[in-house]
């Protein structure tokens, strides 16, 4: 199991490091929102030099990071399905919750290569300040925040069927992910329709506990730090089980099994 | 080795396979074979724990597959129609991969990978991405990821299917060699009958059972003593025209007739041919092979005798 677990994790990084354009994107995607976005709505919300829109996205961004980084290394598990590696995986030992554990755990550490790639850009142009971090509490927000996106990743791996709804996925669970959450803006604010979705979307307390790490003024958490601890963990822990449990039936592997025999039933 | 006993797997509206049962002895070399959708290969995925049979009990090496499948696939190799490799990985790194899933680390298993990469001709595209490799290096290399953590037994479903014929036979010739280097159980399926002929015992599936079963030699020796191939336009007319028991007449296609020849009912041979003469492109008398004993196995009618 453990040897199993270091094949699954270095292929991930592997496959992380060799799609080098994947790779740039995810350091220049947050880099734009940071500059034209904190830039752009910056000028029109009210600032002083100790707390300016940018400064207060930085939290959001790095979540950001880690959305789209540790949920695009899960959603690979559709492309393993489709191109054949699943079979690997599926003729192999390992049980379906050894296969699901060992796909949260590469695609929590690929989400988190990136955003320590982004860190370093950060801290070199001094956007943020290594004095106003709890490290301990910041690495463990990162941390947090990296499992939750990679099991909404699997959540979304295990129920759809094939990398043709990746538009689909892209439109109905990424960007309501990241827009219904307090990455760009205090959940408070929203009008109680989307309050109340911005409450039920796991990635806010993500993106809430690093702002809890943050300590510059523009930083507002909007819940508790043991609140989003909690719903964090027993988020991953449904998440996972119930995608392992998902990923054991029958109808799952049948499938698989079908892709096998090129979708012969003979 | 492997013992299945009344395995039935049935799907919404269909049957796939009847209440099937078999009996692999270990370091048997045994064959599956029968036309598409006979059942072949919802029996292998049965017997490999990737399906779970609607009803039935099977045991490999005394374990209990519906109840203990990741014993068994620690014990079982697969190797399937479509190839398990990550194509954007070199060769190197898909058997890395492979034997960690199995929990081998990569200290104890770099000999076994050089020595099988040596073995099916692969050793310098260790390092080269799978995607670069022709359609034959890479069922090579599929072969050899099921065989890297020493199964006992190995299931090679159609593993020639689709390439050409000079891969085919070096791909056999390094099967050949790993079977008796590792002295392995060995489960094949093929559409190619030629490649079932060194199998020491071939079971031919119809319809989701075994309708004939036994080493090749005696199923084609029961089958007919000699064979005589008709090649013609239009079979049906010139089976009008001669009288020969439908017992002993194949029609595989609409371009020849096969008649079995027995030592007991021998046709008159001269007779055939003067009354064939017109119509008929060619007419050959020669040994009967398995693919005449699949034809006349799975274009049987009900009702039919042997």
């Amino acid at each position: 199991m453990i040897v199993a677990l270091g094949v699954v994790i270095s292929r991930e990084l592997k496959k992380t490091f060799r799609q080098k354009s994947r790779l740039l994107a995810s350091l220049v995607r947050p880099l734009i929102w940071l500059f034209v976005i904190g830039g752009g709505i910056g000028s029109i919300v009210p600032s002083d030099s100790n707390s300016n829109y940018q400064q207060a996205i930085v939290p959001g961004i790095l979540g950001m990071t880690l959305l789209f980084g540790s949920m695009l290394s899960a959603l690979t598990t559709v492309y393993d399905k489709e191109s054949g590696v699943m079979r690997m995986f599926i003729i192999s030992p390992m049980s379906s919750y050894g296969i699901i554990l060992s796909k949260l755990a590469s695609s929590t550490i690929a989400g988190i290569v990136q955003v320590i790639g982004l860190l370093i850009i950060l801290f070199s142009l001094r956007i943020v300040d290594v004095g106003q971090i709890h490290i301990t509490l910041f690495i463990f927000g990162l941390i947090c925040t990296a499992l939750t996106c990679s099991t909404i990743g699997l959540i979304t791996a295990v129920l759809s069927k094939s990398l043709e709804n990746f538009a689909a996925i892209m439109n109905f669970v990424i960007f309501p992910v990241f827009f219904l959450s307090g990455a760009l803006y205090p959940i408070d604010n929203l009008p109680p329709a989307l309050h109340w979705v911005a409450v039920a979307n796991p990635f806010s307390y993500g993106v809430d506990l690093i702002k809890h790490s943050i300590t510059s003024v523009s930083v507002t958490p909007d819940f508790g730090k043991v609140p989003d601890i909690i719903v964090l963990f027993v988020f991953t822990v449904i998440g996972v089980t119930f995608s392992s449990w998902r990923f054991s039936q029958e109808s799952t592997s049948a499938a698989l099994v079908s892709i096998l025999s090129k979708g012969r039933k003979s | 080795m492997i013992s299945a006993r009344n395995l039935t797997k049935r799907y919404a509206q269909n049957v796939a396979v009847d209440n099937l049962s078999l009996e692999v002895e270990s370091g048997q070399f045994f064959g599956l074979l029968g036309p598409n959708g006979s059942g072949k290969t919802t029996t292998i995925h049965m017997l490999s724990t990737l399906l779970k049979p609607s009803e039935g009990s099977i045991l490999i090496n005394g374990i209990d597959v519906s109840q203990n499948p990741r014993e068994v696939r620690r014990q079982i190799g697969l190797v399937f129609q479509e190839s398990a490799l990550d194509r954007t990985l070199s060769v190197e790194e898909n058997l890395l991969f492979c034997a960690g899933l199995h929990g081998l680390k990569k200290r104890q298993v770099k000999e076994r990978i050089n020595a099988l990469l040596e073995l099916f001709n692969l050793e310098n595209k260790k390092s080269a991405p799978v995607a670069s490799l022709s359609g034959g290096m890479r069922r090579s290399v599929d072969i050899i990821r099921g065989v890297l953590h020493q199964p006992k037994i190995l299931f090679l479903d159609e593993p020639t299917v689709g390439l050409d014929i000079q891969s085919r036979r070096r791909i056999w010739r390094f099967i050949q060699r790993l079977i008796q280097d590792q002295s392995l159980t060995v489960i094949l399926t093929t559409h190619y009958l030629e490649e079932a002929t060194p199998c020491d015992i071939t079971s031919f599936i119809k319809a989701g059972h075994i309708v004939s079963s036994g080493t090749p030699d005696s199923l084609i020796k029961e089958f007919a003593q000699t064979v005589v191939e008709v090649e013609c336009d239009n079979p049906d007319m010139l089976l009008k025209r001669i009288d020969i028991p439908q017992s002993q007449i194949i029609t595989d296609d609409s371009s020849s007739i096969l008649i079995r020849v027995l030592d007991d009912k021998k046709p008159d041979l001269e007779k055939i041919q003067t009354t064939l003469s017109e119509g008929a492109m060619s007419f050959k008398v020669r040994k009967p092979n398995l693919n005449d004993v699949f034809l006349w196995l799975t274009n049987r009618r009900e009702g039919q005798g042997t």
